[in-house]
């Protein structure tokens, strides 16, 4: 088959998806014939080429015109409105379902609390503090929610449980929650705001001046305090402070310019400089932040920082500049819905 | 003014993680539970699908048009509009991904035919990230010089030659799942590709000579 030259094989050879037997032959044939290895390695060369061409991201304002076109009419008859109440039809249904299934499984039931250091376990009572020194570490069982592990010298009260609140609060310290739940049933408070868990796993650390600093390893949650809220994402980090609520979220790989001006404008110190420092920054990812402080700063700078959102991720259909710039709750729910595809 | 907002996050997020999860960003086929929620109409399955797939839809056109990015995000958006439509026709006997993958290739080859004008002026080409650190001003300039000859090269080639060389060689496929993308036997695909490398080596054959 193969003592003439094999170049029709090479494709076939260099992708390995010849036989063995057909591999070996073409082999053979190479050891011998310099004009089928100077085509072999031709076809090397111009595959391994085509490798390095890279993947391209597709632009963020795509889906826009794809939800455009799934939204208008369709000429056979079928509307995209009754795909619509279809789909809220599910969802009824199963925040429905969820609820008789969270109704029925999660009775209240006492806290349980494991020592790590001699491994015994005790079920405590709501108002009972868990303290652990420094070099014993402890753990929380929240219901069938998940486990809060209580870090060296941390301070935590054990708070109500309920059909709908299983509540701590921490006075000093870390704990890292890992919490399998629906939204806002687990809930942490500290000196400064409140963690309200919306399906996920996180580190809050509270200093002795009662500051904190939440940590998202997956899932969402909120940070709240007097009306203040800030949604912090997996990878995101948000700082609060008693009597000022929480700070601005960022991504912990943001560029280390923007993280140093969050810093500085949620601290008060220059902030024109700061906001300047993250608008020039600023990532597509970091629209986490820029979302957040389009309510944050003073009126003359919102219209900078929604020019520096809209370069990076322009707003959704029928989402304008007036309505952002005047904090139309309902325009900043859709950009941020949008946005936060890439958080 | 952010109280407002407070109620609404929850559900929204605690969604969108459960799709996320099922659709297994990152490589694998999506779970049986998204394509029912895609056929239903669900917006956000769909969502999580699109964000699931869009960069390698869109990246398959943009090095298919020479790195065109108003041909690739017309063929993007063709692609997604054209899955949710027909989804309930999707009857699972293939992967999602070969149907996926032709319906790209398949838009492609059709913009080919509608104009006649593939190759056009582009936005600069990508490659993958080169293992080793930062590269210099001058390296860095010399790999967007061997892109866009590469990208260049691709894109000169006649469209089912250049579908064949992107599917084994940009998005990795099998012989096997060629086949079934292009509708084609394997002995068609490997001829394909064979064509294609040879009109390559040619294109490229002042850069191999430089590096040689």
């Amino acid at each position: 088959m193969f003592t003439r030259h094999v170049e029709k094989s090479l494709t076939r050879y260099c992708d390995g998806e010849l036989s063995a037997a057909d591999r070996q032959r073409v082999d053979a044939h190479l050891a011998t014939c310099p004009r089928c290895r100077t085509a072999l390695e031709t076809t090397r060369f111009s595959a391994s080429a085509v490798r390095q061409l890279g993947a391209v991201s597709a632009p963020p304002a795509l889906w826009h015109g794809i939800e455009a076109a799934l939204d208008e009419p369709r000429s056979d008859g079928i509307r995209m409105g009754a795909l619509r109440w279809a789909a809220a039809c599910a969802v009824l249904a199963l925040v429905a379902g969820s609820a008789y299934w969270w109704s029925r499984d999660l009775a209240p039931r006492p806290w349980e609390v494991a020592h790590a250091t001699d491994g015994s376990t005790r079920r405590m009572a709501a108002g009972e503090w868990v303290e652990t020194g420094g070099d014993s570490k402890a753990r929380i069982i929240v219901g069938q929610l998940g486990t809060v592990d209580v870090a060296p010298d941390t301070r935590v009260r054990l708070g109500r449980v309920s059909e709908s609140e299983y509540r701590l609060s921490l006075a000093r310290g870390t704990i890292s929650a890992e919490i399998n739940a629906p939204p806002r049933l687990f809930i942490v408070d500290t000196p400064a705001s409140t963690v309200v868990d919306l399906g996920c796993a996180y580190t809050v650390t509270v200093g002795d001046d009662g500051a904190a600093e939440l940590r998202m390893t997956t899932g969402w949650s909120a940070l709240e305090w007097n009306g203040r809220e800030s949604l912090v994402p997996a990878g995101a980090i948000c700082r609060t402070k008693p009597g000022a609520g929480p700070g601005t979220p960022y991504f912990d790989d943001a560029p280390e310019a923007v993280k140093a001006a969050v810093g500085d404008f949620d601290g008060g110190r220059d902030r024109a400089h700061a906001l300047d420092v993250i608008i020039g920054a600023a990532r597509l990812r970091d629209t986490l932040t820029l979302w957040h402080l389009l309510s944050r700063v003073d009126a003359p700078d919102r219209g900078r920082v929604y020019d520096a959102i809209a370069a990076l991720a322009p707003p959704p259909a029928r989402v304008s500049r007036a309505q952002i710039l005047a904090l139309d709750a309902d325009a900043l729910r859709k950009w941020r819905e949008e946005l936060a595809w890439q958080w | 003014m952010l109280r407002a907002y407070r109620s609404l996050p929850m559900e929204e997020a605690a969604a969108r993680l459960r799709l996320m999860s099922q659709v297994g960003v990152g490589g694998g086929e999506i779970s049986p539970g998204i394509l029912d929620a895609c056929r239903r109409g669900d917006r956000e399955a769909f969502r999580a699908l699109y964000e699931a797939y869009k960069d390698r839809v869109y990246s398959i056109a943009f090095h298919f048009f020479h790195g065109d990015v108003d041909a690739a995000g017309e063929v993007t958006q063709q692609v997604f509009l054209k899955l949710m439509r027909e989804i309930r026709r999707f009857r699972g006997d293939a992967a999602l991904s070969t149907w996926l993958h032709r319906l790209v290739i398949n838009a492609c080859v059709d913009r080919t035919r509608r104009r006649r004008t593939d190759v056009v002026a582009n936005d600069p080409v990508v490659l993958d990230a080169m293992p080793g650190g930062a590269l210099s001003h001058e390296e860095s300039f010399a790999r967007r010089e061997v892109a866009a000859s590469v990208q260049h090269a691709v894109a000169t080639l006649p469209a089912k030659l250049r579908a064949a060389i992107l599917l084994r060689y940009f998005e990795d496929l099998s012989y096997s799942d060629m086949a079934r993308v292009l509708n084609c036997s394997i002995g068609t695909v490997a001829s394909r590709l064979s064509r294609g490398h040879r009109l390559l080596a040619k294109r490229l054959a002042p850069m191999r000579s430089r590096e040689m």
